[in-house]
C-alpha cells in the first residue's frame, strides 16, 4: 500500500479540519490580554511611584470601591434608573424615527414637509435644550428620556431615510410582478432593505442616549449614574468617581457586544 | 356562446419615452405594433439598448407607455378576436431580484404570500416548484449562497409557482457563463415546451433564440420597433445537436444579417 491510497473520504475529512483551523478567530484574546496588562502596569506604578490615592487610585481599590459601593449605598438604584432613562429615551426615539423615516423615504409629500424642520433642528446641540425642557418639564424621568429621544431620533430618522431610498428597484418590480400592494411593497421589501441602515442608526443613538442622559443627570438629577458621580467628584471621592466610571466603561463594552450579536442575527442571510 | 380562448397579445403602436431629471429624454420604444401568440415561445432579439426591456415592462402592465395600447386578445374559435381580461403572469429576470434576507423556499412561496394562500399549501407548492427545477435540498439557503446558475432557478420557480399564462423572461441566461447557460436553456425548454404556456424570451444570442422559439422578432435600433418576423420551422424536441442542421444555420444568418446594420445604427448613435 503506497500512501498515495488515501480514500476521497479521507481526504475530504482532513480538507475539513484544516477549513476549521483557519476559519477560528485566533485573535479573540488579544484584547483583554492587552486590557490585564495595561491594568496591571497601572497598579504597579501607582504603587511604586506613591501617587496619593486623591489623584490615582489604583485598579483593585477602584474594584473594592466599586463594590462597596453596590453592597452599602445602594448603586444598584442608580444603574437601573440610568438604564430606564436611557433605554426609555432610545426605544421612543426608534419607534418615531423608523416610523417617521420610512414616510419620509416613500413619500416625496411628507420628506417636502418634514425636511426643513429636521435640517433646523438636528444640528443643535441637545444638551443646550436642558433648560428649556426642564422649565416644561421639570427635572424628573420625563424630561431626562425627551432629551435622550431628541438626541437619539436624528440619527435613526436619517439613516431609515437612506435605507429605504436605496432600496434596489429590481426588488420593487419584482414584487410588483408578484401582485404585491403598496402597503405589502412597504411592509415585505422596502422595510427589510433598509434594516441594516437602521440597525446603523439605531447603534449610533445608544451611544448618543449614554452621553446625553449621563451628562444631564451630572447636572440636573438627584440620583442616577451621573448625578452619583457629580457628587462624588464633589467631595473628592476619586475612588468613587473611578468606580463609576468603570461601571459606565463596563456598560459601553456589555451594550456593543450585545448589539453586534443582534446584528449578526439579524444579517444572518448575508454571510454564507 | 361558444368559451373564448386567450389567442395573443396585440401591441398597437406603443411608444415609450424615459424621462429623467439629470439625462435628456429617451425614445426607448417608437409606435411598435407587433402580436405575440397564445401558447408558443416568442423571441424578441435586438440591439443592446433598444427598448426591450423596455417593451416587456409594458406588456406585463408595470410601465404605462406614453402612447399606444397592449390588448390581450381573445377568440372563439372563428377567427374573430376581441380584447379581453389579463390573464396571469410572470416575470424572470436577468439580475434574479430575489429578496437577499429571505431562503429559497420564502422567496419562491412569496407571491403566494402576498395573495394571501395559507402556510402549509404555499410551502408545498413552493417545495413542488423548486424540485422542477431540480433544486430539492436547497431550501433552507440564502440566496447569496447559491450560484449564479442556481439563483436562476429559483427565479424561474418564483415565477412558475404563480401558474402564470405567460412567462416573461428578460434575458435569464446573461449574467450566467456559457455552461450554466446550455444546461439551463434545455431545462428551460423541457419545462416550458410542455406547460403550454406563452413565452415571451428576451435575449441576445441568436443561438438560444432559435434554439428555443417558435418566433423570433428583431427588433431595430433605439427607438426600438420590431422590424422583422421569422418563425422557427425546426421540429421539437429540440436537442443540442440541431445546431448542425443546415435549416439552423440559415435561420441565424438570416437573423444575424438582419442584426448587424441595427446593431452597427445602435454603436453608431452611442
Ligand atoms: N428606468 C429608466 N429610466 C430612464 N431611462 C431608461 C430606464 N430604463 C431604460 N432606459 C433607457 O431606455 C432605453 C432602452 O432600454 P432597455 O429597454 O433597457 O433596452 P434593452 O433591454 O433593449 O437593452 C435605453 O437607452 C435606456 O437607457
Ligand atoms: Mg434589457
Amino acid at each position: 500500500m503506497s500512501e498515495h491510497s488515501i480514500t476521497a473520504a479521507e481526504a475530504a475529512k482532513t480538507d475539513d479540519a484544516h477549513d476549521d483551523e483557519r476559519l477560528r478567530d485566533d485573535t479573540w484574546w488579544y484584547g483583554p490580554v492587552a486590557m490585564v496588562a495595561f491594568l496591571l502596569f497601572w497598579e504597579a506604578a501607582v504603587y511604586f511611584a506613591d501617587i496619593p490615592e486623591l489623584y490615582l487610585p489604583r485598579p483593585s481599590v477602584i474594584a473594592i470601591t466599586l463594590y462597596d459601593l453596590f453592597v452599602h449605598k445602594n448603586l444598584a438604584y442608580d444603574l437601573m434608573l440610568t438604564l430606564y432613562r436611557i433605554f426609555g429615551g432610545f426605544f421612543l426615539a426608534a419607534l418615531v424615527g423608523i416610523a417617521l423615516g420610512i414616510a419620509m423615504g416613500t413619500s416625496k409629500r411628507i420628506h417636502a414637509i418634514c425636511d426643513i424642520f429636521v435640517a433646523a433642528i438636528y444640528p443643535v446641540p441637545k444638551i443646550s435644550l436642558v433648560p428649556l425642557l426642564v422649565i416644561w418639564l421639570g427635572s424628573g424621568n420625563i424630561f431626562q428620556i425627551v432629551l435622550s429621544a431628541l438626541g437619539c431620533v436624528f440619527p435613526i430618522l436619517v439613516n431609515t431615510i437612506i435605507g429605504v431610498r436605496q432600496c434596489d428597484e429590481g426588488l420593487i418590480l419584482a414584487a410588483r410582478d408578484l401582485g404585491a400592494t403598496r402597503s405589502q411593497i412597504q411592509r415585505k421589501v422596502v422595510l427589510p432593505a433598509a434594516v441594516p441602515a437602521i440597525f446603523g442608526g439605531l447603534r449610533l443613538a445608544l451611544g448618543i442616549s449614554i452621553i446625553l442622559i449621563v451628562a444631564a443627570e451630572m447636572q440636573t438629577a438627584k440620583y442616577g449614574l451621573g448625578a452619583r458621580l457629580q457628587l462624588a467628584g464633589q467631595i473628592l471621592e476619586t475612588g468613587q468617581v473611578f468606580a463609576i466610571l468603570l461601571l459606565l466603561a463596563i456598560l459601553g463594552i456589555l451594550l456593543t457586544k450585545g448589539q453586534n450579536q443582534l446584528d449578526r442575527l439579524v444579517s444572518r442571510w448575508r454571510t454564507t | 356562446m361558444a368559451t373564448m380562448q386567450f389567442e395573443q397579445i396585440a401591441v398597437d403602436r406603443v411608444s415609450h419615452r424615459w424621462l429623467s431629471k439629470t439625462r435628456k429624454p429617451t425614445t426607448a420604444l417608437a409606435q411598435t405594433t407587433c402580436d405575440f401568440a397564445a401558447g408558443k415561445i416568442t423571441a424578441l432579439v435586438g440591439p443592446s439598448g433598444c427598448g426591450k426591456s423596455t417593451l416587456l415592462l409594458i406588456l406585463r402592465g408595470l410601465l404605462q407607455p406614453s402612447s399606444g395600447e397592449v390588448r390581450f386578445m381573445y377568440g372563439d374559435g372563428s377567427g374573430r378576436l376581441q380584447p379581453g381580461p389579463k390573464p396571469g403572469m410572470a416575470t424572470v429576470w436577468q439580475s434574479f431580484n430575489l429578496l437577499p434576507w429571505r431562503t429559497v423556499l420564502d422567496n419562491v412561496a412569496f407571491g403566494l404570500e402576498l395573495a394571501g394562500v395559507a402556510k402549509d399549501e404555499r410551502y408545498a407548492r413552493a417545495e413542488e416548484a423548486i424540485r422542477s427545477v431540480e433544486l430539492g435540498g436547497f431550501e433552507r439557503h440564502f440566496p447569496a449562497q447559491l450560484s449564479g446558475g442556481m439563483r436562476q432557478r429559483v427565479g424561474l420557480a418564483r415565477g412558475l409557482v404563480m401558474m402564470p399564462d405567460i412567462l416573461f423572461l428578460d434575458e435569464p441566461f446573461g449574467a450566467l457563463d456559457a455552461q450554466t447557460r446550455l444546461y439551463l436553456q434545455e431545462q428551460l425548454a423541457a419545462v416550458v415546451e410542455r406547460s403550454g404556456k406563452t413565452v415571451i424570451l428576451v435575449t441576445h444570442s441568436i443561438e438560444e433564440a432559435i434554439f428555443l422559439s417558435d418566433t423570433v422578432l428583431v427588433m431595430t435600433a433605439r427607438p426600438g420597433r420590431v422590424a422583422a418576423r421569422l418563425d422557427i420551422d425546426l421540429p421539437r424536441p429540440r436537442g443540442f445537436d440541431m445546431q448542425n442542421d443546415p435549416r439552423f444555420g440559415e435561420l441565424f444568418n438570416e437573423i444575424y444579417g438582419l442584426l448587424r446594420d441595427e446593431v452597427r445604427k445602435s454603436m453608431l448613435s452611442a
